[in-house]
């Protein structure tokens, strides 16, 4: 492909010529690919326009393993509900990708109507779907795959030509272990991420937008500060930003994996308390029952959010019948950790941005959970608020964001200054070495503004220690078990001295499209000259079965090539 | 210690950074690109104030509406990969100036001297980059006829309660509409002047309280002829600094008489101690 020509939008010189360049160009599609829907929507030139695959907007993230071809839920018409449960539809995909099967998320997702098994030894879990009484397995990347090749021609029919380059909106919680295997997903049908966005983030690149048709363009308008909630079936976000002038500042973002199947398996297992042990065979009436528990549930969580009270009445075909009412108070009561959770995320992201409640002008609730009348509730309390921002439509603004985002990033310009936004990043979580045996020391911390660049100078353990071992991680734990691995290189070549002595400089460099690479080499002391180049790494590294890794690692080298900080990074 | 600490975080992408970028062999921006960057580098290295186009003494909000602006026109989202590099200077260079601790370290490694007025105490804007010229009217001269405020509104302002005009933002207009306003002056007060000059010559324009004898003589002043005050200024400024280096030494080299004094007790226990092992010696000698 060809390099793009970037052209720089300025508030008055938009020639006639940069109008007909964008127009040649590709302009990427956003993508918002949920726990449970997905939705895509492209700059068509003067708007963001929605697609629509069978006239609707938004499409349910699923594949269906059937006879040889898998069919996902863009271009498969379900006979609804009746076919997830017979055990060959895959769904809940994005909250599975790039989870080892120690993770409880992995373990939360047995009652799934598919077939999800854990060894607990930190390899990918065994996922199967029932083909011809057959277990068919599979993986996250390939369901995605398939799903995303069905997104892909769907697109390129409406837009009636090529689509290669897409903006991908992601949770805030996602490792970039888990982004790889996204993107890898991605490259398999034939997509280029351009960029991947939390997801409240592309919500406050809308924001700033609908802020500029309100205050006109100027820098000077008065700051917004908005705090953007976003909770779906699988991860809840939590962002807030600064916005004016059509640039939205992320100052701070926090997230976790709960969302709506949270719910939904609490009230399971609170109606059913014996579920796990009643489906723990996953055969195929099995399989049948625990699809019409989760649909009965599903609907009755849905009514909730309107009514106060609800019937739940659900024949699970192995004699076991549920029959119970159950209400608003009730539903929240058996929820209560996930809310709890939703209040602390707020909480979190509200001290880390160092911004207090009473600053906070604007609130943006989105996500399928945010018709939940407690949710509502738990954020206009937490914020000490009286109204939610109405303005964003829940379901479309993270799709909205990453469509705006994709146009930019193309580098197309509007005339009528629509596109004249921008939002600058944050990373959602630090990343750093391991050293002095089994510490965490970040390098460059979370919610640091991106493109970023640190480094930080470590020495060696022992004596005439000739190799280091660089072993990167990303996470805000301090005991590096509890992070998550990205890679690890060997420095060699350090001239022999006594412990303490080497100098051993570490860099991380993080640019805007979230390329993380890490550098690493030893300095002579006193001067800031390499004794050999600098080794350039592109994290992350590895790849399945990383769980094994860390352990390995450290059986084989132990502490032999240890290192140790030499300062103390400042606490921010 | 913590001192060097902050040192080194302070300019991440300076000297390590550079070597990176030579020895490392993926090439992220194209070579031009890079090329341009180095010799820039090169050729100077520009202040956090610099880079964002903002004056010593501005508000967190005017950073922070210089940053943003600038972001818009160099982030990479919008610049494309070449915008990398001065993107992360401009964000190192926003992370200090925002933080009162860090802004006031940096202030002190630059050698700058930022004195907390008032938001508004006389002391001009900058719209844009700093140049090496910047306007300035001497009030003394000025005989209040707004025709510099209605030539170029961005730029000068009336001071209402002196009845004269002053400069507000430097370049707030283009640069004809700055001439014409110049030219306009019926008695020549609007001066260019280095841009090293103005910050002295805002300061002492600005008229002082003066010191009365009951209640005669009070009331406020300033000098007759600024430009010559503004040169004796710099001069009482530098004999201060010598006068400060010497006082300085003068204070290594003297000692308090307490310390004098043990210094003169220690000497002689020393000698006392030695003449001491030579008895001892001699006894021994003799013993024998």
């Amino acid at each position: 492909m060809a390099e793009p020509t970037y052209t720089v939008a300025s508030d008055s010189e938009t020639s006639g010529v940069e109008k007909s360049s964008s127009a040649s160009q590709e302009v990427a599609i956003g993508i918002d690919l949920g726990t449970s829907h997905c939705s895509v929507a492209v700059w068509n030139g003067s708007q963001v326009e929605l697609l629509r695959s069978r006239n609707q907007k938004l499409m349910r993230s699923y594949v269906t393993f059937k006879d040889d071809t898998p069919s996902g839920g863009v271009s498969n018409q379900l006979s609804q509900e009746y076919e997830m449960l017979s055990g060959a539809a895959i769904f809940n995909i994005v909250r599975l990708i790039g989870r080892v099967d120690t993770d409880p998320v992995v373990h939360a997702s047995k009652s799934l109507p598919f077939l999800v098994q854990t060894l607990d030894i930190g390899v990918r879990p065994f996922i199967a779907a029932l083909v011809n009484n057959m277990w068919r397995s599979t993986t996250p990347e390939e369901v995605l795959a398939i799903y995303l090749v069905e997104l892909r021609a769907m697109a390129e029919m409406q837009l009636k030509r090529p689509v290669r380059n897409a903006v991908l909106t992601i949770p805030v919680s996602f490792t970039r272990f888990q982004l790889t295997r996204m993107e890898r997903a991605c490259a398999m049908a034939g997509l280029h991420v351009l960029r991947s966005m939390p997801e409240p983030t592309a919500v406050a690149l809308l924001y700033a937008q609908q802020q500029n048709v309100v205050q006109e363009s100027t820098v000077s308008a008065s700051e917004k500060i908005a705090l953007i909630f976003n909770m779906g079936a699988g991860y809840c976000d939590v962002a807030l930003t600064a916005t004016a002038g059509g640039v939205s500042q992320i100052k701070a973002l926090s997230g976790s994996a709960i969302g709506g199947e949270d719910m939904l398996q609490n009230l399971m297992h609170h109606l059913l308390p014996n579920m796990d042990s009643l489906f723990s065979g996953h055969r195929i009436n099995e399989i049948k029952s625990m699809g019409l528990l989760r649909v009965a549930i599903q609907d009755a969580i849905h009514k909730l959010s309107s009514e106060t009270s609800v019937q739940v009445d659900v024949d699970l075909g192995n004699g076991t019948k549920i029959c119970k009412v159950v209400d608003r108070e009730e539903f929240e009561e058996v929820n209560k950790n996930v809310f709890e959770k939703c209040e602390t995320l707020i909480k979190q992201c509200l001290r880390d941005a160092k911004t207090d409640v009473e600053d906070v002008n604007d609130v943006i609730l989105v996500g399928g959970c945010s018709s939940i009348p407690k949710i509502r509730n738990l954020v206009l309390g937490t914020c000490k608020s009286e109204t939610i921002n109405t303005e964003m439509n829940p379901w479309e603004a993270a799709v909205r964001g990453a469509a705006l985002e994709g146009a930019i990033a193309s580098g197309v310009s509007d005339p009528l200054g629509s596109l004249d936004l921008l939002t600058i990043q944050v990373i959602p979580k630090s990343i750093g070495i391991r050293a002095e045996g089994n510490t965490f020391v970040p390098i460059i911390n979370r919610n640091t503004t991106m493109p970023s660049r640190k480094d930080l100078t470590f020495t060696t353990a022992h004596d005439n220690q000739a190799e280091a071992l660089i072993i990167v991680y990303e996470g805000d734990e301090k005991s590096v078990e509890n992070n998550t691995l990205l890679g690890y290189f060997k420095i060699t070549g350090i001239p022999p001295a006594p412990k303490g002595v080497p100098e051993i400089n570490v860099g991380v460099d993080i640019d805007t499209s979230n390329v993380l690479r890490v550098f690493a080499g030893v300095l002579i002391p006193g001067t800031q000259q390499p004794v050999n180049p600098f080794m350039e790494v592109r994290m992350p590294t590895v790849d399945d079965g990383h769980g094994w890794c860390a352990e390995a690692l450290l059986r084989k080298y132990g502490s032999t090539v240890a290192l140790v900080p030499v300062q103390k990074k400042i606490q921010q | 210690m913590l001192g060097s600490v902050v040192s080194i975080h302070q300019f991440p992408h300076m000297p390590t950074s550079r070597c990176w970028r030579q020895k490392s062999t993926v090439v992220r921006c194209c070579v031009r690109a890079e090329e341009r960057l180095r010799t820039k580098k090169k050729k100077k290295k520009k202040n956090y104030y610099e880079l964002l186009g903002v004056c010593v003494d501005s508000t967190n909000q005017e950073i922070k509406e210089a940053y943003r602006k600038l972001q818009k026109k160099y982030h990479p989202d919008i610049a494309g990969k070449k915008g990398h590099e001065y993107t992360l200077m401009l964000n190192q260079a926003y992370k200090v100036l925002m933080r009162e601790d860090m802004r006031r370290d940096y202030d002190a490694s630059i050698g700058q001297l930022r004195v907390s007025f008032g938001p508004d105490l006389g002391h001009s804007s900058w719209k844009g980059p700093f140049r090496p010229q910047a306007l300035f009217v001497d009030e003394n001269a000025c005989i209040g006829c707004r025709e510099c405020v209605h030539h170029a509104s961005n730029t000068f302002m009336m001071d209402e309660a002196l009845g004269c005009a002053r400069v507000r933002v430097q370049y707030g207009d283009d640069d004809t509409k700055l001439e014409v306003s110049v030219e306009s002056c019926p008695v020549n007060c609007i001066h260019w002047v280095d841009r090293e000059e103005l910050p002295v010559l805002e300061l002492l324009i600005r008229p002082q309280p003066k010191q009365g004898h009951g209640i005669f003589g009070q009331g406020w002043e300033r000098p007759k002829n600024v430009f010559m005050a503004a040169k004796a200024f710099h001069k009482q400024l530098k004999q201060e600094a010598t006068h400060h280096q010497s006082n300085a030494q003068e204070t290594v080299e003297k000692e308090t008489p307490a310390q004098a004094e043990a210094r003169e007790n220690a000497s002689m226990k020393l000698k006392m101690e030695k003449s001491s092992g030579i008895w001892k010696w001699v006894y021994e000698i003799l013993g024998q």
